[in-house]
């Protein structure tokens, strides 16, 4: 993967990962009219594409920070496929109200599926870790949380009132425990992470 | 839990080991599978927390930009779709007025624009209790009426702010404010996640009461790291 060339389009990537304010905007005005008119060809209005729209940026930003978003495609297929795909599963949801899909989209070409698959895979992923975390006791978040925050474990064992030894060995305990949370958990292998 | 392997891994990526230690370490990597996807997790989940909490500053500042960015994109849209002549946009800026004079006189926020109940997903936990499984159920539904007595059954047997929280959420949705409030009150002054969380329902339980200055006064002490601050921001504004 790593391999591959990256695409010009990646500046808008970057942008998004370092809230550039003239690029965000440059999203919305040439890529977004294009996702507002699909949702409201299909059973959505404005306003859901207005949702639809953030909820993918921010989980754009949340992968490039993650230094895991290099695009290998053209930007506008894949931030309409990405949008599309995500207000499909929303009324797949809610499917009792009548919906009508227009599915006359032409095909997309499989570099641009890859990448978008990817980010989907990127976003379940986030979202069970971010589960898992909340099944910690409050003692393993909240030292977790600090330890990631503050960078000196001198200053967290000071802060929790404990060893710098504790610290360290209790953040491998926490993050041990979330591990292997993971690895029981079913979803996590129909992800084929590793 | 394999206690001294995870401990293991946490020196392994602090760079703690001895040159034999990390030698073996990398051996054990290369030859046992289960040990090295284990790592992989291990590793993958300390870059999502260093990202989760590293970042969380930049990840709020980033939504406020994205948000007021879509809301101009939105409103500047709207307008353009017919040419009015001079005289038409004399009676167009007269209407917009005496609406929007309407409009901001009377009406205040409501309950109803904030409150919106996240999914609840206590029995993904291993030990599935009957009545937490009800509850949630109900809660889900928004059968909010038929959760508290569950809620009230589990959290006789094990208390937790979890599952406090969804009690209290439940109670007020169902307008017992009292005992809604003191719930969220209890949780507002404990340590838990849902501490904040707690303070915006408490907030909204003063919203739904139209109690607006104690709602504005709650508003005022969630910290700006909150979740969904620009929830808080948004309702400020419009209390304003």
């Amino acid at each position: 993967m790593t391999n591959s060339k990256i695409h010009p389009d990646q500046i808008y990537i970057d942008g998004l990962a370092n809230n550039d304010s003239a690029i965000i905007q440059s999203i919305y005005k040439k890529f977004v009219p294009k996702v507002v008119h699909y949702i409201r060809n299909n059973s959505g209005d404005e306003d859901k594409a207005q949702d639809v729209v953030q909820e993918i940026m921010i989980l754009l930003f949340n992968q490039a920070k993650a230094k895991k978003l290099q695009l290998t495609c053209p930007f506008d297929a894949y931030f309409f496929l990405l949008c599309k795909r995500k207000w499909l599963n929303e009324i797949k949801k809610s499917s009792n109200k009548g919906v009508t899909i227009d599915e006359d989209m032409p095909s997309i070409n499989e570099p641009t599926e890859e990448m978008v698959t990817e980010t989907e895979v990127f976003d379940e992923k986030q979202k069970l870790f971010d589960l898992m975390f909340l099944k910690l006791g409050d003692k393993c978040q909240e030292l977790l949380k600090l330890s990631f925050t503050i960078k000196s474990m001198e200053e967290v064992a000071e802060k929790l009132n404990v060893t710098y030894g504790y610290v360290r060995k209790k953040k491998s305990l926490c993050v041990g425990q979330l591990t292997q949370w993971i690895q029981e958990t079913n979803r996590f292998k129909s992800l084929k992470i590793t | 839990m394999n206690e001294e392997r995870y401990i293991l891994f946490g020196q392994y990526l602090e760079n703690e080991l001895s040159a034999e230690e990390k030698t073996n370490f990398e051996k054990q990597l290369s030859e046992d599978q289960e040990f090295a996807s284990a790592f992989e997790t291990f590793k993958d989940l300390n870059l999502h927390l260093e990202n989760k909490f590293g970042n969380a500053t930049e990840l709020n500042a980033f939504k406020k930009n994205l948000k007021s960015i879509s809301k101009e994109h939105f409103k500047s849209k709207k307008p353009k779709v017919v040419a009015l002549k001079p005289w038409q946009y004399a009676i167009a800026a007269s209407v917009a007025i005496l609406v929007g004079l309407f409009v901001f006189q009377n009406i205040n926020p409501s309950f109803e624009d904030y409150d919106n109940p996240e999914i609840a997903t206590f029995t993904e936990r291993g030990n599935v209790k009957e009545n937490l499984k009800l509850a949630q159920d109900a809660f889900n539904a928004k059968n909010y009426k038929a959760a508290i007595p569950h809620f009230e059954a589990v959290l006789k047997e094990d208390k937790s702010p979890e599952i406090q929280y969804f009690y209290a959420v439940s109670l007020l949705e169902e307008n017992q404010f009292q005992k809604a409030e003191a719930n969220l009150l209890e949780l507002k002054s404990g340590t838990s996640i849902y501490k904040n969380k707690a303070t915006w329902y408490l907030a909204l339980s003063k919203l739904k009461q139209k109690d607006y200055k104690s709602c504005k006064e709650i508003l005022l002490t969630i910290p700006d790291d909150f979740e969904d601050y620009d929830q808080v921001q948004e309702l400020l504004n419009e209390l304003d």
